[in-house]
């Protein structure tokens, strides 16, 4: 049970995380909820260096650019690493 | 039997188009990148007795109304009522999928859920329990593999049972579908549901339960909607109080809340239906994408990925342009030449027109043919295999750069191939400025058209080096694009807002030979339809231009060429072209046609130099000698092309390089150019390149700045164009002289 929750932008690749909230505009905010990213959804990081990150949602790779990713607040899930 | 009404729907990338093709039979671009459909298509067809009236929607991931692909979907369905609607879905990844599903299924309208794709997920070992969907989606379901045909007979099937109401639903499922949206919300779509029943001002083909949950859900379309109805205003206030109520309990936005209810029901269901038998998340897609979507490796492999496909273009087609450039020059002129004698022409102006016009105007383009299937052919495999998704996101940063993001670099890939179907495809960025300023960076992504320019030009001046002096043409207009569109985020488009990158990225997949050949057919016999009509009609007007004789006692179609009207108006508009190496009236004449469209640059170069026909057509041969000749030398192509596998590489294996023998228009633009130059003859050429490069591409392009940007910006465009091709080729040809090169 972690809740430690930090920007998206933060998060380190291989994480498994959980969505806690959009800060972004109605839209965008729109735009990502269609695309599966909801509060609440559990999800990865695949790739997290320069430029935009790679994400692993509901088995769909996402491609987010950098800015959104500052307004992502998301939770780190406990390791279950085996 | 009555006419079926079909509509399909699906994600971007579920293969909607494939799925379109194999019901209607008809031959549509299908590439692997998110976001090609954004007009709907439509086909018809004939299935056993039903005729069938088949639209492909465009590719949306949700029916809110926050896109125009979305609007036109929905509105479709809304107000076109069609028999059946198809939803698509990407086996792979049902759960996004069925987002679009449950949204459809919420307006009440007849589905059947095409899980396509199905032969990647028996692959990757995933087991789908089909009736246990059916019965959660109270809908059929039927497995496609589109791409293979695969099942296609089954959905015809399904869908006219569907339609003559024979549906697959057992009899204890007469409750219309609905998600449980939980206590609070679901009382307060109750209420505003009865409140629509009561209102019959309300349009009645709209469902009522899911007019409720959209208007709790803030769609501005359908508030605007409900303000002009009768006691709308009111209904909408009621509405408000329950959003602010509601809200106050969720502490989120009710779209929000609505959209989480969905998944979970969605998520569920996934887990009760989908089976993985062998868990693995990291998939060979990731692996590739590891590689080429990393953070230092990515540019170089994109760049390489492009080198090899401009080798690839130049060198392997070469052969087969010798071959065309050779049937047309050879037996198909001198069987026009008999025919026409033959009809008893023979000598008048009638045969000046086909052998001085025509053929050499549409032929000179023509001969082109093999390099754009080339170039066609491998722009499809990078869409078709998901490389094109990869090549956006790395090139993300880069387009950061230019106030942009990787999403707009999708566009001006197509560019590469095409600039008009470039500037339409800015309709699937959300914000108005990138579509704006993405559309005026487009025209500088070199299209196919110019690229016959380059490699004749370059064959004529730089024969050893003609692959690298295209690519860096194509590169230019890159770095062209990059800086304008420096400059433009920091004056035109200061402080304009920049919008979000979410891109999907597909996983990678085996190009069909099929699929290919489509994609290259489409785009070939495109820029063959412009031959035959663009080109052509140009090919006349210039030949009568040609004829009409400016000096004393010129005879019509009897003048030379430089003593000529066209000649007379271009030799005013040459001087223009003075500092940039290529003051001479051809030049400028073929600039000016080349206004309407590139392709004619060439045609309108063979016909004002008026190449001299060598004594090669002389001897006379009979039709199957000739007939012999075109099938011999087209397989002496093919060994060549072969041969010339290695040089992609840079590596060549077999003999010296030979120089290829320069052919009577090449030699005469040599001349002309060293002329004009004052012996600067390579620098003038290069210079010439960048011209054709920078400026506008073609009269279509224009019309399409027009419909997308606006008036206003088709001429910045224009004019921008114009003024810049001058510079820089200003720039290329002093520049060059006083560093000594050339």
């Amino acid at each position: 049970m972690s809740v430690n929750t930090l920007p998206l932008s933060m998060v380190k690749e291989g994480e498994n995380i959980r969505l806690v909230r959009l800060n972004a505009g109605e839209r965008m905010s729109q735009r990502l909820t269609e695309m599966g990213l909801t509060p609440g959804t559990e999800f990865t990081v695949i790739q997290n260096t320069t430029g935009p990150l790679l994400l692993l949602v509901r088995d769909t790779r996402l491609a987010l650019g950098r800015g959104m990713a500052l307004k992502i607040v998301v939770e780190q899930l406990c390791e279950k690493e085996d | 039997m009555r006419n079926i009404h079909i509509a399909i729907a699906g994600n971007p990338n579920a293969g909607k188009s494939t799925l379109f093709n194999a019901l209607t039979g008809s031959h549509q671009h299908v590439g692997n990148w998110p976001g090609k459909t954004v007009k709907k298509k439509v086909g018809r067809c004939k299935h056993g007795d039903y005729p069938m009236k088949v639209v492909d929607l465009p590719g949306t991931y949700s029916l809110s109304a926050f896109s125009p692909e979305e609007v036109i979907a929905r509105d479709y369905i809304l107000d076109q009522q069609p028999d059946v609607v198809v939803i698509v879905l990407d086996s792979a990844n049902l759960e996004r999928n069925l987002y679009l599903a449950v949204q459809t299924l919420e307006l009440g309208v007849p589905i059947v859920a095409a899980l396509n794709m199905s032969d990647i997920v028996d692959a990757q070992g995933i087991k789908i329990d089909y009736e246990h969907l059916e019965k959660a989606l109270q809908s059929p379901v039927v497995r496609t593999v589109a791409s293979k045909g695969e099942g296609i007979e089954q959905l015809i099937e399904t869908i006219i049972d569907l339609a003559e109401g024979q549906s697959v639903q057992s009899p204890d499922q007469k409750e219309p579908f609905s998600i449980n949206y939980g206590g609070e919300a679901e009382a307060e779509i109750q209420r505003v549901e009865e409140r629509i029943i009561q209102n019959s001002a309300v349009p009645a083909h709209l469902p009522e339960r899911w007019l409720a949950i959209k208007l709790l859900e803030e769609d501005e379309e359908l508030w605007k909607r409900m303000e002009g109805v009768e006691g709308g205003p009111r209904l909408l206030e009621e509405t408000q109080r329950g959003i602010d109520r509601l809200e106050k309990l969720y502490g989120d936005d009710l779209d929000i809340t609505f959209a989480e209810r969905r998944y979970g029901w969605i998520a569920g269901l996934v887990q009760r239906a989908v089976k993985r038998t062998v868990s693995n998340r990291m998939s060979t897609s990731d692996k590739v994408d590891r590689i080429v979507t990393h953070r230092i490796l990515g540019i170089p492999i994109f760049l390489i990925a492009m080198w090899v496909v401009f080798q690839l273009t130049v060198n392997i087609s070469g052969p087969y342009v010798d071959w065309v450039d050779g049937v047309i020059s050879g037996p198909l002129t001198s069987w026009i030449e008999a025919l026409i004698g033959r009809v008893g022409f023979g000598g008048t102006w009638l045969e000046g027109l086909f052998l001085d016009g025509i053929i050499p105007g549409v032929g000179g383009v023509l001969v082109f043919i093999p390099v754009l299937m080339f170039l066609y052919f491998a722009l499809a495999i990078l869409e078709d295999s998901g490389y094109m998704a990869r090549a956006a996101f790395v090139m993300d940063r880069l387009m950061h750069i230019m106030g942009l993001h990787g999403k707009s670099f999708l566009p001006m890939l197509v560019g590469f191939g095409c600039t008009v179907p470039a500037i339409y495809a800015t309709r699937t960025l959300e914000n108005k400025n990138d579509r704006i300023l993405t559309g005026l960076l487009v025209p500088f992504m070199s299209c196919g058209a110019r690229l016959p320019v380059y490699v004749l030009m370059a064959s004529v001046f730089f024969p050893s080096n003609a692959g690298l002096v295209i690519f860096g043409m194509y590169s230019l207009g890159i770095v062209t694009a990059i800086i304008l569109g420096v400059i433009l985020k920091h004056t035109l488009f200061k402080g304009k807002e920049q919008s979000t990158f979410v891109m999907e990225l597909p996983p990678y997949r085996l190009p069909t030979l099929r699929g290919i050949w489509f994609h290259m057919w489409k785009r070939t016999s495109a820029f063959l339809r412009k031959a035959w009509t663009v080109i052509m009609v140009v090919s006349i007007v210039l030949w009568v231009l040609i004829s009409i004789p400016m000096a004393e006692g010129g005879l019509f179609a009897e003048t030379e060429v430089g003593d000529s009207l066209f000649a007379a108006v271009n030799r005013q508009i040459a001087p223009i072209f003075g500092p940039l190496g290529f003051e001479s009236w051809e030049t400028s004449s073929a600039l000016i046609t080349g206004f309407l469209a590139k392709e004619v640059v060439i045609g309108t170069m063979s016909q004002v130099y008026a190449v001299e026909k060598g004594v090669e057509g002389i001897q006379s041969t009979s039709f199957f000698e000739d007939l012999g000749t075109i099938v011999t030398g087209f397989v002496d192509a093919t060994m060549d092309a072969v041969k010339s596998l290695p040089l992609i590489m840079g590596i060549n294996l077999f003999e010296e390089e030979e120089k290829p023998e320069p052919t009577a228009l090449m030699n005469a633009i040599r001349m002309n150019f060293e002329a004009s130059s004052g012996g600067h003859g390579a620098l003038a050429g290069l210079s010439f390149m960048v011209f054709v490069l920078i400026y506008t591409p073609c009269m279509v392009a224009v019309a399409a700045e027009r419909q997308e940007l606006g008036p206003k910006w088709m001429w910045v465009s224009i004019l921008g164009q114009t003024i810049l091709a001058w510079l820089m080729a200003l720039i290329i040809f002093q520049g060059g002289k006083l560093l000594g090169f050339g």
